[in-house]
């Protein structure tokens, strides 16, 4: 038996087999998630908006980090340079720029990002590859106050079109474009790819001795991570109307990602995108709205119960939710 | 560069770590289809040799030559995929995959657009028959024995089709009788046409085996020739004084 975190959500991989429990499980999240506007409030469904953004990100930074063990400390960098693309394009260029035009520049700009700080880095191992990645969010924050007569500084641009008002309709636009995401990234999670990029993470000279330029794999991985940031970053400016440091580049919005995959399983791509989601709900539906537990608190008891879950199952509560389905006796902490 | 016949040359390789030499300007081929020794005591350099000629460390100095290119500054996977394996003395299977799924990683395309591919289940089984482990495909190393992990290091190894596979001590912590039977299936392997460097720090357990001995002692080559002069050679027995009585 091996508890070996640094591998988890490795046989997640390598098969699409479920059983029984497993599909009822998996069609009622989904049923759950497809009705979700007839059955919960507006605000709880509001939340759920926004948990589709996440659950992207959560998704864009598993590809990379969750796979690799290359842990990125700035993704927001990415899925920030698509927002802050397209409020320059449609504020400073033309309002009227066809989406067709601005999304993929805006994607462009996260994968030029994701270039110039990922080519040099990956080669870096451990806390300089992490280091790196949190010290360019950091350099970002300061070029838009440096620039600010351009990028309005903290205040933000705004003056994007907002793709709807509706919360309804919006819910399904980010499930729609979790979903899609989702279905992409897990093909590619469990192909080749994917394993190569799991086998990595566990001792990557000896992929090397497998005839695989583990640099050339962990590029690719950054492009496509990047660009799934990169198609967040850009329905996030949709949504807010509005790009400003803190709505979509935060430092904190980095950690969060890491901790929404850290929570459902690294390296499985659904558990962080359910991490997105059972975070958000418990942050802002439960001890928010239902609760009516005040900001701070919230937060550190948001902290604590990741730690927590953290503690309690290391691969991931989704992972270990997975396995325990597919074999209750084996008592799914199996490696 | 390359010497005539020769598939690998090193020529001169020296190796430092700060003020340690831990190679010192060593020389020697490896002919093809050859089976070669590589001996001396613990500590002689032997490992960082082979560090060196697959890429893992940069050389300080010399040339190491395989096929006809040179592939001193070459990376690991270029090497491999140029024909050279290799097994290192530790053991470091994927633990949480199956033996299958290990196999079969050596097997994958080096292209970030072969979603699929490399060998088939069949091809897979193949390989572990090749080293005796295909009555476990589906067991995950940590439920192996010993003998099962080395040689799945090798099956590992041969899903990269080398021409050349260096087997740093693959005898380690073997019984007789598994040595006998590894013997056999590096036999079989050179039957097939690759060539084998084999690495050990016990002279017993490869003369048997291998048509030439290289003789390495504190980085520097001490002697080389075939197992019989080796065997006669006082030099040798003095670097080995002590040695010799390790159980194989």
């Amino acid at each position: 038996m091996s508890s070996d975190t640094t591998t988890a959500g490795f046989d997640v991989g390598g098969a699409f087999d479920v059983n029984a429990p497993q599909a009822v499980v998996a069609v009622v999240a989904a049923l759950g998630l497809l009705t979700l506007p007839f059955w919960a409030s507006e605000s709880f469904t509001n939340v759920m908006v926004y948990a589709g953004f996440w659950a992207v990100f959560a998704a864009g930074w598993d590809v990379i980090s969750g796979h690799t063990g290359y842990i990125s400390f700035g993704h927001s960098l990415l899925s920030g340079s698509a927002a802050y693309a397209t409020a320059l394009l449609v504020v400073k260029v033309d309002p009227h720029l066809s989406l067709f035009v601005t999304i993929p520049v805006s994607i462009g700009a996260a994968v030029a990002m994701g270039m110039v700080f990922g080519l040099p880095s990956l080669r870096l191992r451990g806390p300089y590859f992490s280091l790196v990645t949190f010290t360019s969010v950091l350099i970002a924050l300061k070029l838009i106050d440096v620039f600010s007569g351009v990028t309005n500084g903290h205040l933000g641009m705004s003056g994007i079109d907002v793709f709807t008002y509706d919360t309804t309709t919006f819910y399904y636009y980010t499930l729609g474009l979790a979903a899609c995401v989702g279905a992409v990234l897990v093909v590619v999670s469990r192909s080749n790819v994917g394993r190569v990029l799991l086998a990595i993470n566990a001792r990557e000279q000896t992929v090397e001795e497998a005839g695989i330029d583990t640099t050339k794999f962990k590029l690719w991985a950054f492009l496509i991570s990047a660009i799934t940031m990169g198609f967040g970053g850009v329905f996030l400016a949709h949504y807010y109307g509005n790009v400003s440091p803190a709505n979509s580049m935060s430092v904190a919005d980095s950690i969060l990602i890491i901790a929404m995959a850290a929570v459902g399983g690294t390296g499985s791509i659904v558990g962080p995108m359910a991490g997105a989601y059972l975070l958000l709900f418990l942050r802002d539906v439960l001890f928010q709205n239902w609760l009516g537990i005040g900001s701070n608190v919230r937060l550190v008891l948001l902290w604590a119960i990741v730690v927590v879950l953290l503690v309690a199952a290391p691969e991931g509560v989704f992972v270990r939710l997975w396995r325990w389905l597919g074999d209750p006796r084996g008592g799914g902490s199996r490696g | 560069m390359a010497e005539s016949g020769g598939l690998l040359a090193v020529d001169g390789l020296t190796k430092r770590f700060g003020g340690l030499v831990a190679v010192d300007d060593l020389s020697f081929t490896v002919e093809r289809g050859e089976i070669l020794g590589v001996i001396g005591p613990n500590g002689a350099g032997k490992s960082t040799v082979f560090n060196c000629v697959v890429g893992q460390y940069d050389v300080t100095d010399g040339r190491v030559t395989f096929a006809d290119d040179d592939v001193t500054d070459w990376d690991t996977h270029d090497i491999v995929n140029a024909g050279l394996a290799r097994v290192s003395q530790h053991s470091r299977p994927f633990d949480a995959m199956t033996v299958r799924e290990n196999i079969h990683l050596f097997t994958v395309p080096n292209s970030v657009l072969a979603f699929r591919g490399g060998a088939s289940d069949e091809a897979v089984g193949d390989i572990a028959a090749l080293v005796g482990i295909d009555d476990a495909l589906d067991e995950r190393p940590p439920d192996l024995t010993h003998e099962y992990t080395r040689r799945l290091e090798i099956a590992r190894a041969l899903a990269t089709d080398p021409e050349l596979l260096l087997l740093d001590e693959p005898f380690a912590g073997f019984t007789q009788e598994e040595v006998r039977d590894l013997r056999a299936s590096i036999e079989t392997i050179n039957d097939d046409g690759t060539a084998l460097v084999v690495v050990d720090h016990n002279m017993r357990g490869l003369m048997a085996l291998v048509d030439r001995v290289v003789v390495v002692h504190d980085g520097a080559l001490l002697t080389s020739g075939t197992p019989e002069e080796i065997a006669d050679d006082d030099t040798v027995a003095d670097v080995y004084l002590g040695e010799t009585g390790d159980a194989s």
